[in-house]
């Protein structure tokens, strides 16, 4: 007698057989977990990976895949599209890894997405609290990928790591208390075994810091505080307590460069933002580039960009590693476009300034002196009647990535010409409140209206060497290919692809919402390049029609 | 914690107390008790600069968050604003006021705002508004609608009694402007054809532009098949100027026009 198996037991022996055989086929080298060496190779020919907020650790946001060409790029069309379902913007990095997609949104929801179709996997979806103080788009700008973990981190200042294949909390470490102002939105770092990141909150008198955490156990391994406490040297550059509340936080990733390991990240504005008069010194490290040990967390150098902002000139921009030759000398450089108006290349070795030069209309200082220090125009100190400067709080640019393309040298950014009065008054430090002590009023009439424009700069000279100009200003980021492809967005919605050594615009889509403070990635899927478009709520992938473009890549 | 405010509040309340009373209903008053008066506004003005101008900006016209000098105007009453400041809006940035603000701070703080934009308490009422209806039937209903009727070219204005100070209208309509309100600045679209089309901006990027011509026609066109898109350098609005508008017909004109306090869509 044949032995009894019931029947759904038996169907899923079938299923399991078939399903052996359909994996096998389809995963015959299934990636393993994310290594160390993965994230040093950044973006590889193959298209297969992006897993890091810059693409490679340099921050270059350049992709080395020539599929899509200027020629062809008019062809794209939609694949399709991912809603988020949420409020508020994306403004994230999606990592890319093995067919795909790991997506943070807006309240820190997050997502698996399949590649392939566009379907989700899996979400995760924190439960945030009701009395969040988070300052300026509750927002989260990517995963950062590591083993086979992601690692978020979130408005209530808490780092995640979370399993890659479903989505599940793995550990939670504490940032900061949300209560008082301390909240989370940047892309984590990944070092060897470490998760870097910062805090946000310059704008309700926090102590900003950048913390490193293992990735396995979640354990912190160090700190490092932008503001230096009493006895550290920098100390003396805020006056009395202030050091306390000067805010200084740390919200836009950074860059790492193996060869010295040391990471670069930049820092934010001063607090109370406007009104200074109770915090007088040039307020370390604030607005700064610091470059710190990866490993211990201490400070190799820094450069102050803007020492004692009065006007919310963060320097929460990205910078970008590269070796260039300047003036005939192979020179390791970091790239810098800031939110003060100035374009900076410094070396990265020790910090000098080899090129600095305004990239936008700037009236608050005329150069950068030989020693690095800002010459400061009269009358740019805001007060209650109000003065004018240029540019405005937003800045010449700001936290959406800038690109660098290492064939061409060239630096591209996202500018913005714009003006305002600032003001100031005295604030009172409530925790957990608002310490700005002021506001701004932007130049907008008739006669001067803000705009925007996508600027070439060469990063040995400072020159412009191409510029596209739009009517309004744009929170859009760059991503650049080696067929000499510029991806970006315009401040009404439009996805644009322009010629990255010309400035040509070759091809342009209405997608109904800006790209805000990213910019699209590009990656191969089944041997056709992809371009992941993340714009207002939804995330949109384009690719050549069947049988356009080169199989190969 | 909220818990332990509101149980503060029902506390203080029953030892008697009219605002907090309202509160503990949840049922704010309709009216801003503090509407029009000095010291409140002035109050408010402080209030409004240190704690809501870094993102509405310092004229409320905004800057991240959004312009505040037309909510009135767009039908936002006092009743509803203080809520929207006492509990914030879930889910964006705007945050609740905070149980440490007592209700009057934000009644000042509206009271203020209220100033930037709707008739001031000292605006002096004459006039006869029967007649100002019939100047504006006349003169301004071609372009600007009241109640239903009337073109649609300029922005109505059914709500204008509670939305603009009477010194701005008479501003406005002697032609001494400033600015183009936004979705009516004058733009010029000659087609390919040479034929040229006149409107208002409603909307538009570097593709593109989306228009009211005179009319009242919307329509969009693609910058790359018209010949040439260019704003135009005075409003579609014309001025009236003593010799068009007499004193006491604009007089008799604000009269009605302060009468315009929301259009009611069910009186015919």
């Amino acid at each position: 007698m044949r032995p009894m198996i019931p029947r759904f037991v038996r169907l899923a022996l079938v299923s399991a057989a078939v399903l052996g055989v359909t994996l096998g086929a389809q995963q015959a080298t299934p990636p393993g977990p994310v290594t160390n060496q993965e994230l040093l190779d950044g973006l590889k020919a193959d298209g297969s990976n992006w897993l890091t907020f810059g693409g490679n650790y340099a921050n270059h946001r350049f992709s080395p895949l020539t599929q899509i060409t200027p020629e062809n790029v008019g062809s794209l069309q939609p694949k399709w599209t991912f809603q988020t379902a949420t409020l508020g913007n994306f403004e994230t990095t999606t990592l890319v890894r093995d067919n795909v997609l790991y997506v943070t949104g807006p309240l820190n929801v997050a997502w698996a997405v399949d590649a392939r179709s566009g379907r989700q996997i899996w979400r995760y979806r924190r439960e945030l609290p009701d009395n969040l103080t988070a300052c300026c788009g509750l927002v989260n700008r990517g995963f950062a990928a590591l083993g086979e973990r992601l690692f978020m981190v979130t408005l209530d200042a808490h780092l995640l790591a979370l399993d890659m294949k479903t989505g599940a909390v793995v550990w939670d470490a504490i940032l900061g208390d949300y209560k008082t102002g301390y909240a989370a939105t940047l892309a984590p770092l990944v070092v060897k075994d470490k998760v870097i990141v910062g805090v946000a909150g310059g704008e309700y008198g926090i102590r900003g810091f950048i913390d490193a955490y293992d990735a396995q156990s979640g354990k912190r391994a160090w700190r490092f505080y932008t503001i230096p406490g009493p006895g550290d040297p920098g100390n003396n550059t805020w006056q009395g307590e202030s050091w306390k509340i000067g805010g200084t936080g740390v919200w836009v990733t950074g860059a790492y460069d193996p060869e010295t390991n040391a990471i670069f990240f930049g820092t934010g504005n001063p607090g109370p933002d406007y009104h200074s008069e109770s915090r007088e010194g040039d307020n370390l490290y604030s607005c700064s580039l610091v470059v710190l040990d990866a490993d211990t967390g201490t400070l190799k150098w820094h450069y102050q960009f803007t020492p004692h902002d009065v006007h919310d000139y963060d320097s929460t921009e990205v910078p970008i590693l590269a070796d260039i030759p300047i003036s005939g000398q192979p020179r390791k450089v970091v790239m810098f476009a800031n939110r003060n108006g100035f374009y900076y290349t410094l070396d990265r070795t020790t910090g000098r300034v080899i090129v600095a030069k305004p990239f936008v209309q700037t009236t608050w200082a005329k150069s950068i002196d030989a020693q690095g220090r800002p010459m400061l125009q009269p009358g740019h100190r805001p007060d209650e009647k109000g003065e004018r400067t240029c540019p405005d709080l937003t800045g010449g640019t700001n936290f959406w990535p800038p690109s660098f393309d290492p064939r061409t040298r060239l630096f591209f950014v996202n500018a913005r010409e714009a003006c305002a009065t600032f003001y100031a008054y005295k604030p009172e430090y409530v925790p957990g409140q608002r310490f700005t002590g002021g506001a701004q009023q932007l130049v907008n009439n008739r006669d001067e209206k803000p705009f925007g424009a996508f600027r070439a700069i060469d990063p040995a000279t400072g020159e412009r060497k191409w510029e596209f100009l739009t009517p309004t200003p744009s929170r859009a980021g760059i991503l650049t290919t080696a067929s000499n492809l510029l991806f970006t967005g315009d401040g009404e919605g439009n996805l644009l692809a322009l010629n990255s050594r010309t400035g040509t615009l070759l091809w342009r889509y209405q997608m109904g919402a800006t790209l805000h403070g990213t910019s699209p990635v590009t990656y191969m899927l089944d041997g056709k390049q992809q371009l992941l478009v993340p714009a207002g709520t939804t995330l949109t992938a384009w690719a050549l029609p069947d049988g356009a473009g080169n199989a190969t890549r | 914690m909220r818990v332990l405010a509101v149980s503060a509040f029902a506390a203080v309340c029953l030892m008697g107390c009219p605002v907090l009373r309202a509160q503990d209903t949840g049922e704010p008053p309709a009216v801003n008790p503090l509407s029009g008066n000095a010291v409140a506004i002035q109050t408010g003005m402080g209030l409004f600069r240190s704690r809501c101008a870094d993102c509405h900006g310092m004229d409320a016209r905004g800057v991240r968050g959004p312009d505040l000098t037309q909510v009135w105007a767009s039908g936002r009453t006092d009743g509803g604003l203080f809520r929207t400041l006492r509990r914030g809006i879930p889910g964006t940035e705007m945050p609740s006021v905070g149980p440490r603000t007592p209700d009057d701070e934000v009644w000042k703080i509206l009271a203020y705002l209220k100033t930037l934009a709707a008739p001031t308490a000292t605006d002096v009422v004459a006039g006869n508004s029967q007649n100002g209806e019939r100047v504006f039937r006349t003169q301004c209903a071609g372009c600007h609608r009241a109640n239903g009727t009337g073109g649609r070219l300029g922005p109505d204005l059914s709500r204008i009694g509670i939305a603009r100070a009477r010194n701005a209208i008479v501003r406005r309509v002697r032609g001494a402007t400033e600015d183009f309100l936004d979705g009516y600045e004058p733009v010029i679209i000659t087609l390919k054809n040479g034929q040229t089309v006149r409107g208002v901006r409603k909307n538009g990027d570097l593709f593109s532009v989306q228009i009211m011509d005179g009319r009242e026609r919307i329509q969009g066109y693609l910058r790359a098949d018209v010949k040439d898109v260019q704003p135009g350098k005075q409003s579609a609005m014309p001025v009236f100027g003593p010799e068009r508008l007499s004193e006491s017909d604009l007089n008799d004109l604000l009269a009605y026009l302060g009468t315009l306090k929301g259009f009611d869509p069910s009186v015919k």
